[in-house]
């Protein structure tokens, strides 16, 4: 008897040490080729422990000068930071009061929320094609700002519906109370639900910024050059092109990869609170 | 304005003030976010379907005319379209399918307690953090025929004697790029089943087993009811994000080789802006959303159907 408990515990060992082993070897292959000399990313078969630590790929990438890789990495990195957070402002600053009535009147307007999450499912080809036409009628194309507010076709129906599921949780007696005491719509609004919801508003907005900071194919069509192009962009073309230096391009993709997973590391818990909490009642 | 008491009461006169309150100013509250909606979602939607019966090109070269639904029919009986749904289909069953099984397995296996516990958990979400650029760009250099990791360990391992142009053997391409995207994906559905694990108590369980049932019967009756509301939510986020895959294959292989992994968003695209013909890449367009309306569709009956 107690044998079998033992090899069982030896299997369930092994199928941990599997399962990490299969998370991380990709990511840390990533990391090595980006510390790895090009001569050593260049042998057949590959020496997995690269001879030297070479960190020139991060200065390439990280370094501005004209027409370098370094200069359209770091252009990217800004308009990357520049489109996501305009983004996340845009869609709390109008999602968080319909999300209110929403939770607390749900009447027939309830079906504009409905709608939202079901545009939400649809492919961004759907709307692209004329988005495209406009933004190059109006000359805005290429531009951080037109593409942030292109952006919200994504992230504004999620953060309507993740809003209006944490707003249901907060009971309606604080706010009863409230109204005994005098307060109107705007006080109970911004005094009242808004404190209590800043913890989940937090989760909202940091889901809706790894959304944006994920994005690429409106980034793609609607940016190309310096001025708006975003990071995931200038990765793809790294990858894309002719481009033999796979270092360089394993640096772009960690330093990419660097703010959303350490994101992750620190606040496993809320995020994926906040990502079930909207499905799981409704 | 601070409030000073919590006081249980039900109060009819505050719903009533609050209702006054509501519909008088209701309107300035939603009307922003609809604004922005109907400009960045609605009109564009509603321009999609009206550029879908004509022919309007990328650029202004030629005066849009009307051409009717000539431009479905042609949809509908183009083949290269059916293949790229198709090729959208079975990406989408292959990775949803792979991702909720391992996503349940890994969830219940790690819900077990061992050392390093806490470690490994936290682990689970770097696949999924890492953006999809990132993750594509990744597997493409794993792939790589000449320098890639996956040929050097195979070929170390002496599974394979001559080395394999992962992406770009027609046969091998798409089950590649499945892989990529399970690796990634498979960690969210992972994490959801954990999550709800955790509020599984642990005297149901233990009650059952006093009670002799084995191992699968406590799953089947006691551990899948509990997460089964939670896998659904995984399953609805992964099929939306599954049959509009796009960035994944388009870096990867752009489609290629042979347009065998060409998918339906990727065949949209092409139409729209490589072969600059916008109203035909509308007809498509629309073609998919009213496909993937059909899904939502079908999968709302059916849990309507399960509650009944």
């Amino acid at each position: 008897m107690k044998k079998k408990i033992k090899t069982s515990r030896i299997l369930f060992y092994i199928a941990i040490a599997v399962l990490v082993v299969y998370i991380l070897a990709p990511f840390l292959w990533l990391i090595i080729m980006s510390i790895s000399s090009s001569t050593d990313l260049s042998t057949k078969p590959l020496s997995w422990i690269p001879k030297k630590v070479d960190f020139s790929s991060y200065q390439e990438l990280l370094h501005m000068g004209k027409n370098t890789h370094g200069e359209s990495f770091l252009f990217g990195l800004r308009n990357s930071v520049v489109t996501s957070f305009t983004t996340v402002l845009i869609s709390i600053i109008f999602t968080f009061p319909a999300a209110w009535v929403f939770s607390r009147y749900p009447g027939k307007k309830n079906v504009i929320l409905k709608i939202a999450i079901v545009t939400f499912m649809l492919p961004p080809v759907a709307y692209a094609l004329p988005i495209y036409k406009t933004l190059s009628t109006l000359g805005w194309l290429d531009n951080s700002f037109a593409l942030a507010f292109v952006y919200c076709t994504l992230v504004m129906p999620f953060c309507a519906w993740l809003t209006k599921e944490n707003i249901d949780a907060i009971p309606f007696e604080l706010e009863e109370s409230a109204i005994i005491d005098g307060a109107g719509l705007f006080t109970r609004l911004f005094r009242i639900v808004f404190p209590l919801m800043m913890p989940a508003i937090g989760t909202v907005a940091l889901l809706a910024l790894l959304m944006s900071w994920d994005e690429y194919f409106y980034a793609m069509l609607f940016t190309n050059s310096n001025d708006a192009i975003t990071l995931p962009v200038v990765i793809a073309n790294l990858a894309s092109g002719r481009q033999a230096n796979y270092g360089l391009i394993a640096t772009g993709g960690v330093i990419a990869a660097a703010p959303p997973v350490i994101i992750g590391l620190l606040l496993q818990k809320s995020l994926v609170k906040g990502l079930t909490a909207g499905g799981v009642k409704g | 304005m601070e409030v000073k008491s919590i006081i249980f009461i039900n109060c009819k006169q505050c719903l009533k003030k609050m209702e006054e309150d509501i519909s008088n100013k209701y309107s300035i509250l939603i009307t922003p976010m609809v604004f922005i909606m109907l400009t960045v979602i609605g009109w564009p939607l509603i321009r999609t379907i009206l550029m879908s019966f004509t022919n309007e090109g990328l650029m202004d070269l030629e005066p849009v005319k009307i051409v009717g639904i000539k431009n479905y029919i042609r949809a509908i009986t183009n083949n290269d379209y059916l293949s790229a749904l198709k090729v959208s289909g079975i990406f989408a069953i292959a990775v949803v399918t792979s991702e909720m099984i391992l996503g349940t397995l890994v969830g219940l296996l790690v819900n077990q307690p061992f050392k390093g516990q806490k470690i490994v958990r936290a682990l689970l979400i770097v696949p999924w953090a890492i953006p999809t650029v990132v993750n594509a760009m990744m597997w493409k250099l794993i792939y790589n025929p000449e320098y890639g990791a996956l040929n050097s360990f195979l070929y170390q391992m002496n599974i394979i004697t001559d080395y394999v142009s992962w992406l770009s053997t027609p046969s091998k391409t798409l089950g590649a790029i499945i892989f990529a995207d399970v690796w990634k994906n498979f960690s969210l559905v992972a994490m959801i089943v954990l999550a709800s694990l955790q509020s599984l108590s642990k005297d149901q369980i233990e009650a059952a087993e006093i009670d002799g049932a084995n191992a699968l019967q406590r799953f089947k009756n006691i551990t899948l009811p509990h997460i089964l509301p939670s896998l659904q939510v995984a399953l609805v986020l992964r099929i939306i994000e599954a049959v509009k895959v796009f960035d994944i294959i388009y870096i990867m292989t752009k489609g290629g080789p042979a347009n065998k992994t060409r998918s339906g968003t990727i065949f949209i695209y092409q139409e729209a802006f490589s072969n600059s013909r916008l109203g035909s890449g509308a007809t498509y367009a629309v073609l998919l959303v009213f496909f993937i309306l059909i899904i939502i569709l079908l999968y709302m009956k059916l849990l309507n159907r399960k509650e009944e």
